[in-house]
């Protein structure tokens, strides 16, 4: 039997929230296995004031901080912590939607969810996602029972018959619209990536003076990685919309693994990070990838 | 202080200095040859002039040159002369016989050693470039402290593209600069320092790896002085962090490029540090 875990849990009030939480935590610590919740600002001091003096044993983290971006929450948030207890079972709360979460973040939350079966699995961890239905959309909900194979809700518990993590990853695999004409920038290779970095420098005023320098790191990595992996050219579009910088990287290459960019690097490895660095230094990362090509697009909030 | 990045000529440069000038016109070189000896025997330096079939003829109309020719100020050698056993370098014994002659003209009462070379035969095959490499390293390390100061040049109409990069990017300045350059800095107590200047990115990645193949085994990691660095990727960064860890030690990365501090933040490398440089 797996021993991963990844149950939904659906909750509307906050008693019913801390009702599950607290004894989630007791049981947990009571059994000696380390805990993590990482759980949205306002709801990580509801939580800290129900464990009570419990609190001090857990690691609590802001998930809209340290997963502002959802594509860096496996590695930075889930494995982090988990991989430090190798020898125990682990126990972790995991609430990377909220009804905050935009709509152009959203793919990128849905698509986190089902990627935690892929990168959990056969790992002695349980990884609780606390949905909040007094506020959620039903899209949202909907897609819960897809990406979680179990449902807790008050005191039952039952397995999800719509759990499909191929057709939610597939579904959520939506092409991104085209760049502005005039915001591209074509690299045939190692020898332009310098010319790149100029051209995505000056059309990153906005972000702010300090974050010019990832835009840098973002669109060399990105650049990079589709000249090595598709083995042809790239298009690199900088622009700007809806509160964001967006940089966007496209070539006719695959990306075959739906984890890329989501694995912790093991120590020693020279390569291969870039993509996890895209997710560290963005706000968001939107990936797109078909038989035609592949997109990833990242974004930066505009300061 | 040593000179680093770009030149448009070789004037102005102080003892210490070390220049690859490629050129496809030899006019437009011995140019460049004569104004930097004229410049070297104005600063009281014994001058050299070292090419295949060296003529003392390509240093007529610089100042004095005469005088200095005939009191052993200005010199004239055949590469054949110079550089021993069938034109590839010996590294270790083609720096030994600079520091030979350096000290000779400091003995002499010269303020230091400056040699004009032209080295394009050095350098025509694989074979001899690697070893030329490995001896540019050591002799720059040497130039870096000691009043020993070259111009080499290199003809582009006889090497290919990916050598001249290669030799650019061992000397601290050239006049068309490699995207990177990586050569001697003025030692630490116990680690090799470098220096490291311009972007490096992945058009720069093979030949990084073998510059730091050039570079003295340990012991005691790898200090990297980058004032001039405006941007290093994250394979960059693991490529130095990687020598430092083979010479048994860690890495020391100085720079003001800020993406660089970022990049030790989010790729949580063990054994690298990052100082930030005012």
């Amino acid at each position: 039997m797996n021993p991963f875990t990844h149950p939904a849990l659906f909750y509307r009030t906050d008693r019913e929230y801390l009702s599950a939480l607290v004894p989630f935590a007791e049981e947990g610590l009571d059994a000696g296995q380390p805990v993590a919740m990482a759980v949205p600002g306002a709801r990580l001091d509801l939580v800290r004031s129900g464990l009570g003096t419990l609190a001090r044993h857990v690691t609590l983290l802001d998930m809209a901080v340290e997963g502002r971006n959802p594509g860096r929450i496996i590695a930075r948030v889930l494995r982090r912590f988990a991989d430090r207890h190798r020898d125990r079972h682990v126990r972790i709360v995991g609430e990377p939607i909220w009804a905050g979460r935009s709509e152009v973040e959203y793919p990128a939350c849905a698509q986190h969810e089902a990627l935690i079966n892929l990168a959990f699995d056969g790992r002695d961890v349980t990884i609780l996602c606390p949905y909040d239905l007094s506020t959620l959309s039903p899209v949202a909900v909907a897609d819960a029972l897809v990406t979680h194979p179990v449902v807790w809700e008050g005191t039952s518990s039952y397995p999800s018959s719509d759990y499909d993590v191929p057709g939610l990853l597939s579904r959520y695999n939506e092409p991104l619209p085209e760049p502005p004409a005039d915001a591209v920038f074509e690299v045939s290779g190692t020898g332009d990536l310098g010319e790149a970095r100029k051209f995505a420098a000056e059309r990153a005023d906005g972000v702010g003076r300090e974050r010019v320098a990832d835009v840098e790191l973002i669109v060399t990595e990105l650049a990079t990685n589709s000249l090595r992996h598709s083995g042809g050219s790239c298009r690199v579009g900088v622009w700007r919309a809806d509160g964001h910088l967006v940089c966007d990287v496209r070539d006719g290459g695959r990306l075959s693994d739906p984890l890329a960019g989501r694995r912790p690097p093991e120590p020693g490895q020279l390569s291969g990070r870039g993509l996890l660095m895209v997710n560290d230094l963005a706000d968001l990362v939107r990936l797109h990838s078909g038989p035609t090509g592949t997109t990833v697009r990242a974004l930066l909030r505009l300061a | 202080m040593r000179r680093s990045g770009s030149v448009q000529h070789a004037r102005d440069l102080g003892r210490h200095d070390h220049v690859c000038w490629s050129y496809d016109d030899t006019g437009d070189f011995l140019v460049r040859v004569r104004e930097y000896l004229a410049e070297g025997l104005a600063l009281g330096q014994r001058v050299r002039y070292v090419a295949v079939g060296a003529d003392v003829d390509v240093l007529s109309g610089v100042a004095g040159i005469g005088d200095a020719l005939a009191s052993g100020a200005a010199e004239i050698r055949s590469l054949s002369d110079t550089y021993q056993s069938d034109l590839a370098v010996d590294p270790h014994a083609q720096v030994r016989a600079y520091a030979k002659a350096t000290e000779e003209a400091i003995a002499d009462g010269f303020t230091g050693l400056r040699v004009a070379a032209e080295a394009t035969p050095l350098v025509r095959t694989p074979a001899q470039l690697a070893s030329f490499l490995r001896y540019e390293h050591l002799v720059d390390r040497y130039m870096a402290r000691h009043p020993f100061s070259a111009l080499c040049g290199y003809d582009t109409t006889r090497l290919d593209e990916p050598a001249v990069a290669r030799l650019a990017g061992v000397h601290p300045c050239a006049n068309r600069p490699a995207p990177f350059r990586l050569h001697a800095a003025a030692g630490g107590a116990g680690r090799e320092v470098v220096e490291l200047g311009g972007e490096l990115d992945a058009s720069g990645h093979e030949l990084l790896g073998e510059l730091l193949e050039r570079i003295d085994p340990g012991p005691g990691g790898l200090v990297v002085h980058a004032p001039e660095l405006t941007f290093i990727d994250h394979r960059g960064l693991l490529l130095l962090a990687d020598s430092a860890r083979r010479r048994g030690g860690d890495l020391v990365l100085r720079t003001r490029a800020t993406g660089a501090a970022r990049l030790v933040e989010v790729l949580d490398i063990p054994d690298v540090r990052v100082e930030p440089i005012p």
